[in-house]
């Protein structure tokens, strides 16, 4: 049953906390200054599964640490052998032991995960247990909403990434975004700069009208061309301060029409390209949408990367669907529904880094392509996770859920604590409690400590100000208690 | 500026029916121009209505977003719908928070009864909306813990601004606190009346024990041109739903300014605003003081004659000149940029989604979404962000893929569909004829400048011609691929993004 933040009335919740989210900061040109520029040659990928990722299933235990907590699985998790069983039989468990801090419990990965869990060994994958927020919600839309915005107590139009975009100086005409889908991804939205939307690189570009008869008509898209570079060129130069912004913006989206899609050829041609191995059916596992979209994102990077004309974008994000497994969740086995969403999505950041890493390889010293796989930050979240006792072969929605970040550059690990599964302490439904502290048996981790991380050490913004205005304390909206994120960590440790 | 000042240019008359609707037709304007005669005459005609009952219904939020996008196509008061739209993004309440189609509808009604009626009667019913009460959590608002939500907006954005136009702020926390308690026990019941619930009212110090005492009910004993500072009081004794009404009695005396020179702090913010909607950003506080001294406005809070002083005022009409250095011009919401587009080729949205009969058939919605504008949905109560905030990459990319759509509907006959043959005469005999013809339509041959003309006649002719090149439009295969394009091309221009 979903607790809606409409039942929680104590608060005094505030319908928007503009003056929190100070645009006032951005305006000061000194401050902007210097944060423009300030991932440097890095890029920075936000992963978003959809539906609410089971976590227990995702990190597994494997034994029982000093609170048992195989057997609590294990009671929660009915045997594959009966029928609708989810119980993971055989966590792929890494070279390099994963285990629970808090509890000493030794964890593994789900068995799809096994490309995720050979990257974990390299050092390249770290693990962040327990990623929720106070006040949680099982609402498919708000919590997405809620994670994407980076305020669980307060609606702020702006998404998280989106703030950091808008305070290091990205203006009307640059194009520092895309998303990959259908419309600009909730993390990045505001109104300074251009976040830019394409399914595919190939059929992205300037909406021309096609569809008049063509009977042997010309071709109509460069009389279009003329006409739309000079009517924007004239207002480029324009007097009027508007018309010179739309002149520029304009001007730049164009060019994007055309510079955008030759990235697709460079890449696909450049000797070495990796590009059929996305769409490979054998060995089956690739050839799935994670992997293709992945691919346009590895074209951007490498256009960006080999100094592309009018191509400067270094963030992005996109997401995978199907997670929310209420029922037919699977367990072990190969056809199962979740070992296929986890099997796509990690053979797909595999081969991923692999493609940047030979991407790398072509790149001399000190070149924009050097090291690249070590530049590429890639984060992984969902809206939820799920229930901990399975229901008849799936699960409802839940608490907190492991979160990801992966990459070459980072600190690979388990970092915060394996959520309390034991039966006194769930809630009242069968959901862990987020908690800022110990008091039950487990600390949650607030996500925004996650993106504030990675705003710190991959993002490279130190001034305490900006952090503050980019995610506010929820002391500063009027809570407190041990429930609600009064200390950021901004520090976790899995970025150098 | 002047009442009686005459109103002889077409261009003029399309300006004021511009801003003041969604778009019109040069038979609009020129009806407009022959009817009035006169600013003042013109303003007469566009007030003169009496504002409709008009709820949008449907099972959906969705449903009733394209119920009140198609009333806003097809209505002959655009005056009242233009309002609605100014009231819905000053008075943000989003459906994300409230989640009740039934509320928001009511909402909408209330935008539509007071639009040009009573400002401060249409702020104390704003009190009391059921879809306000829960995006500014009144519902909320208990007497133990005061909820200091609207006490902040009512004053911050809907009536005074955090400052007044000299720098000065116009209240301070404790003026926010104590409207809080005003608001305390407020709810609505199942038809969407709001009453009081005693039990949970801050009946005051004496009564409620407060620890610590929370003092005499008043507000602003340090500003607001009161000058007293014991405050002034919004208790009402023992008839407690009064009091909210009381507090808006008080804001609305507030004043700013030198002693001797002070000036209604609510009616100046008011008129600023809408002056910023209808005419053009920043105006010179000359422009605001000016129409709320014609009008009468910070005494009587009627808003239909401090409209009429706006459309009447030299300034206004400033902005009709094509865009340089000095001239003003504001952006097009992507509301204006839709409807007006629809309006100005008389067609129609198709079927129960409404979407446009062309390209993928994309709804108006989606198109809408793309452009950063879904009524009902405002991102915050700060409403949306205008002006060049309305543009970036993704949102032009956006207006030039609806303007393909929409001169792409070539396949059908009725409305739905782009008839550029009932649109243009196709007996004009040049490519400059039709250029002239095509921006008249749209509204942008006053705007244009000579390059961008010559730039439209290259298209036109494939960059082969000039202005007396003859172009054949009873050609019907050159007419689907050039005219339509010709019009698309206006459409995605950077003028006809602006007003």
């Amino acid at each position: 049953m979903a607790i809606t933040r409409r039942q929680f009335i104590t608060r005094t919740g505030l319908a928007t906390a503009g003056a929190f989210f100070g645009p006032s900061l951005f305006r000061n040109p000194l401050l902007r200054r210097a944060m423009a520029e300030t991932i440097g040659d890095r890029y920075l990928i936000v992963l978003f599964l959809d539906g609410g990722n089971d976590g227990l299933n995702t990190i597994v235990p494997v034994n029982g640490g000093s609170v048992g907590m195989r057997t609590d699985y294990e009671k929660w998790r009915h045997d594959p052998a009966t029928s609708g069983g989810i119980r993971i039989v055989s966590p792929l468990v890494p070279s390099l032991p994963m285990t629970d801090t808090n509890t000493g419990t030794q964890l593994g990965f789900h068995p799809g995960l096994a490309s995720l869990r050979d990257m974990y060994d390299q050092g390249r994958v770290a693990v962040i247990q327990g990623g929720g927020y106070p006040e949680y919600s099982l609402s498919h839309d708000e919590s997405r909403s809620i994670w994407r915005r980076g305020a669980p107590l307060s609606t702020p139009s702006t998404g998280w990434l989106g703030r950091y975009l808008a305070a290091a100086g990205y203006l009307g005409g640059d194009i520092p975004a895309v998303t990959i889908g259908g419309s600009v991804a909730g993390e990045l939205s505001q109104t300074a700069t251009s976040v830019l939307v394409f399914e595919r690189l190939r059929d992205f570009g300037f909406p021309y009208d096609l569809d008049f008869d063509s009977d042997g008509d010309p071709d109509d898209t460069t009389f279009k061309n003329d006409v739309f570079n000079a009517l924007y060129a004239a207002a480029s130069a324009g007097d009027h301060p508007f018309i010179k912004y739309i002149g520029g913006t304009g001007t730049a989206t164009l060019l994007a029409t055309t510079s955008y899609p030759e990235l697709h050829d460079a890449y696909v041609n450049r000797s070495g390209s990796l590009n059929d191995l996305y769409q490979n059916d054998d060995p089956p596992g690739l050839n799935t949408s994670t992997a293709r979209n992945l691919r346009e994102i590895a074209k951007v990077i490498y256009g960006v990367a080999t100094g592309a004309a009018n191509v400067n974008a270094r963030f992005f994000e996109f997401s995978n669907g199907g997670y929310d497994t209420h029922s037919d969740q699977g367990t072990d086995n190969a056809d199962d529904q979740q070992y296929g969403l986890h099997k796509e999505v990690g053979d797909a950041i595999k081969l991923f880094y692999d493609d940047l890493a030979s991407m790398a390889a072509e790149g001399s010293a000190g070149s924009l392509l050097e090291n690249l796989d070590s530049k590429v930050c890639l984060m992984v979240w969902s809206e939820f996770s799920r229930r901990i006792e399975q229901n008849d072969n799936g699960t409802d929605h839940g608490s907190q859920g492991p979160m990801f970040v992966i990459g070459g550059g980072l600190t690979g690990g388990i970092f915060g604590d394996h959520p309390n599964i034991a039966e006194s302490a769930l809630d009242e439904d069968g959901n862990t409690k987020y908690k800022q502290d110990t008091s039950n048996g487990a600390r949650s981790t607030d996500f925004r400590d996650v993106y504030g991380t990675i705003i710190k050490h991959w993002l490279n913004v130190t001034d305490q100000p900006t952090l503050d205005s980019l995610l506010p304390l929820d002391t500063t909206l009027g809570f407190s208690g041990p429930d609600y994120w009064t200390a950021a960590n901004f520090d976790m440790g899995f970025l150098p | 500026m002047s009442d009686s000042t005459p109103l002889t240019s077409l261009a003029d008359a399309r300006h004021l029916l511009r801003r003041t609707g969604f778009g019109a037709t040069i038979d609009a304007a020129q009806k407009l121009l022959d009817d009035a005669g006169t600013r003042g005459a013109a303003a007469d005609i566009l007030l003169d209505f009496d504002p409709t009952k008009f709820k949008p219904g449907g099972k959906y939020i969705e449903d009733r977003h394209n119920k009140w996008l198609k009333y806003m196509i097809k209505t002959k008061r655009q005056l009242q719908e233009k309002l609605v739209l100014f009231w819905h993004d000053h008075f943000a309440t989003s459906y994300d928070k409230v989640a009740d189609v039934d509320q928001m509808s009511l909402q909408n009604r209330l935008f539509r009864q007071f639009c040009k009626g009573n400002f401060k009667s249409f702020v104390k019913a704003i009190n009391k909306d059921p879809a306000m009460m829960e995006f500014l959590d009144t519902v909320r608002n208990h007497k133990e813990q005061p909820n200091e939500n609207y006490a902040r907006e009512l004053q911050e954005l809907f009536t005074l601004g955090v400052k007044d136009p000299l720098g000065n702020p116009n209240y301070d926390q404790e003026d926010i606190v104590q409207i809080a308690r005003a608001f305390s026990g407020w709810d609505y019941d199942d038809k969407g009346v709001a009453n009081l619930h005693d039990g949970d009212h801050d009946k005051g110090d004496a009564e409620e024990g407060w620890n610590p005492p929370r003092g005499p009910k008043v507000i602003y004993k340090n500003r607001g041109g009161f000058n007293d500072p014991s405050g002034q009081s919004f208790d009402a004794g023992t008839n407690y739903a009064a009091e909210i009404d009381n507090v808006i009695n008080i804001i609305f005396q507030h004043r700013y300014g030198a002693p001797g020179s002070e000036r209604s702090t609510v009616a100046d913010y008011c008129a600023h605003k809408l002056i910023t909607f209808f005419a053009h950003p920043d105006p010179s506080p000359t422009f605001v003081q000016q129409v709320v001294d014609a009008s009468n406005f910070a005494s009587t809070w009627e808003l239909s004659p401090l409209l009429k002083k706006i459309f009447v005022h030299d300034d206004f009409y400033l902005s009709a000149a094509p865009p340089g250095m000095d001239t003003k011009k504001s952006v097009k919401w992507p509301i204006d940029y839709v409807v007006g587009t629809l309006r100005m080729l008389e067609m129609k949205l198709k079927g129960k989604y409404q979407y446009v009969d062309g390209g993928e058939g994309t709804s108006a919605m989606d198109h809408l979404t793309n452009m950063g504008q879904v009524v009902f949905f405002p991102p915050s109560v700060f409403g949306w962000d205008w002006e060049t905030s309305w543009l970036s990459s993704s949102t032009l990319l956006a207006r030039y893929a609806f303007a393909r759509d929409v001169t792409g509907a070539r396949n059908g006959s009725g409305k739905t569909s782009f008839r550029a043959d009932k649109l243009i005469p196709l007996d004009l005999p040049t490519a400059g004829t039709i250029v002239d013809a095509v921006t008249a339509l749209l509204g942008v041959d006053d705007q244009i400048s000579s390059t961008e003309r010559d730039a439209l006649i290259a298209y036109l002719t494939d960059g082969a011609g000039g202005s007396s090149t003859p172009v054949d439009l009873t050609d019907e295969a050159l007419r689907n691929r050039k005219l339509n394009g010709l019009v698309a091309t206006v459409l995605q221009s950077p003028i006809y993004q602006l007003h």
